[in-house]
């Protein structure tokens, strides 16, 4: 009975821990104005755009980051592609606004309002969790490359 | 003659007013911060405050607007109000106001009212909200004069190149133009008290440059930076004269996870000379300080930390209290929201040199104080 008992703890550990992974492993989906002619970007050129160092991308054409205000997604993405938590990241943009070294991204309410925004700007460059078919043609997919 | 400034919440009431306005204003950023703090020490006023018995005479508040004219270009302006014990009051200042004209990743230039890149926080040490501490180290970044140091009329040029992705990136910045100092700030009010009272500000010309590697280990930093200025001013019972001399900072910073880290060294060695009716003064200076700092973001929305500042002026005799300042710090943060965020700090103080007032000391200073500095601020 024991031994049993102690065989549906490692099983639950197991599982429990598979779920983590799975729930780590969620990422977003890249996407950009479909004028962008890039279709891999690495994370360290994405970090730089996001954070103001860089404004172009690898082609030479210019970049817009565009984020979302907050939620899952948004910290999902700061975290798998930037390397940052939430808080440095508005900490990094505050001082660039403030020392008058940058303006901050355009952020988004919604996923809806971001797709919409990267497929009217040129240059535009976002994320999403998933693209809806219906909008599947208004924007181009990006591949993170690392 | 104290000025009153208007309390934290107006001001607060002042920046909500002017948001609700910019979103209205079509391809114009606006951006604001606005803090309150309080200060209480055991012995001696501090900052020109009424701190030993606890005082909250300590507002600032900031409006910054941008606009991206072009794809390369970009304009940009912070107003901005303090107050600080005796210090600033209702006068609005000009932060900064530039033209941005970034050519492209490796160059570009501003031209206006440009802030002064020198150590790591010299050009954003105005910025509350970004910080976990209170007060920055006093012995790089004294509040009293922060509006001094923070920008210089004229240019700059910035820039950055990859070195590959073995070796990490370079980032410059090199800049030139004219400095004055505050009528409102700490260097005029310590003038002032030996009888040099200054109607128009003095000041000289400035120039330098900053260069640092983000290097391949990521969240690492090193970096070194010079300033040369120089001043001259005249006041209507004497003058003061500043030859050029360089200001030094070498610096370093890594982050990792939720830990960081920074330390840096400052030296700033002048001569200041001050003429006062035929007496012909020399006040020779050699600066020289270090701090080191390390935090850690215990929560999402909390972090604590601690830091040690060491200033002396090596040209004096360094056993006096009033010729050195060592300050150990912890300090806590917590971010109520994205915009709000309180900020408590307890400070170890030994010696003298640094933010205190002898007028605001009459009966003298004691070599030692313990201080607590609390913190709200605002920002969009």
């Amino acid at each position: 009975m024991k031994t049993m008992r102690k065989i549906r703890c490692v099983l639950f550990l197991l599982v429990s821990l598979a779920c983590c992974r799975a729930a780590s492993a969620q990422d977003v989906v890249l996407v950009a104005n479909k004028d962008v002619q890039v279709s891999g970007i690495a994370n360290s050129d994405l970090r730089a755009i996001f954070l103001g160092s860089k404004t172009r991308f690898s082609d030479g054409s210019h970049a817009v980051p565009v984020t979302l205000k907050g939620g899952p997604i948004h910290e999902v993405f700061l975290k798998n592609h930037l390397g940052e938590s939430s808080e440095d990241f508005r900490a990094q943009w505050r001082k660039s606004v403030f020392t008058g070294q940058g303006a901050m991204p355009k952020a988004c309410d919604s996923e809806a309002a971001m797709i919409e925004y990267v497929s009217a700007t040129s240059g535009a460059v976002g994320y999403v969790s998933r693209v809806p078919p219906e909008d599947a043609g208004k924007v181009k997919l990006l591949i993170s490359v690392n | 003659m104290r000025r009153r400034m208007p309390p934290f919440v107006l001001v607060c009431v002042f920046i909500f007013i002017g948001r609700l306005c910019a979103q209205s204003i079509a391809g114009v950023e606006i951006h604001g911060f606005a803090t309150q703090g309080f200060l209480y020490s055991s012995n001696n006023n501090y900052l020109t405050m009424e701190s030993s018995n606890g005082s909250a005479a300590w507002t600032d508040g900031a409006v910054t607007a941008s606009d991206s004219l072009t794809e390369k270009l970009r304009a940009g302006i912070q107003l901005h109000m303090y107050q600080l014990g005796q210090l600033g009051g209702p006068r609005l200042q000009m932060d900064w106001a530039s033209a941005d004209y970034r050519i492209n990743d490796h160059f570009g230039i501003r031209a206006g009212k440009v802030k002064t890149v020198l150590g790591l926080f010299n050009d954003s040490q105005d910025v509350d909200a970004i910080f976990l501490w209170t007060l920055l180290p006093q012995c790089s970044y004294p509040v009293d004069n922060k509006s001094f140091f923070l920008a210089h009329l004229g240019g700059e040029v910035y820039g950055g190149f990859s070195l590959g992705s073995r070796a990490g990136k370079l980032e410059y910045h090199g800049y030139a133009g004219y400095i004055s100092l505050d009528l409102d700030g700490g260097f005029v009010k310590e003038a002032s008290q030996s009888g040099l009272i200054f109607r128009n500000a003095p000041g000289g010309k400035t120039y330098g440059g900053d260069l640092r590697w983000h290097a391949p280990l990521k969240g690492l930093t090193v970096g070194s930076s010079a300033d040369i200025e120089a001043l001259d001013g005249t006041a209507p019972a004497g003058r003061l004269h500043v030859a050029p001399f360089l200001i030094s900072a070498q610096y370093a910073q890594f982050t990792t996870g939720k830990f960081y880290f920074t330390g840096e060294y400052d030296r700033s060695p002048a001569n200041p000379i001050v003429t006062l009716g035929p007496a012909i003064v020399s006040l020779p200076q050699d600066f020289r300080s270090y701090y080191a700092m390390g935090s850690y973001r215990i929560l999402k929305k909390l972090q604590a930390g601690g830091y040690y500042s060491h200033f002396v002026n090596k040209s004096l005799d360094t056993s006096q209290p009033a010729n050195y300042s060592k300050d150990r710090v912890i300090s806590g943060r917590y971010d109520f929201n994205s915009y709000f965020y309180g900020k408590v700090e307890g400070h170890f103080l030994q010696g003298t040199a640094l933010g205190y007032y002898a007028e605001s000391n009459p009966t003298g200073l004691k070599p030692d104080s313990k201080m607590l500095a609390v913190k709200i601020g605002f920002s969009f």
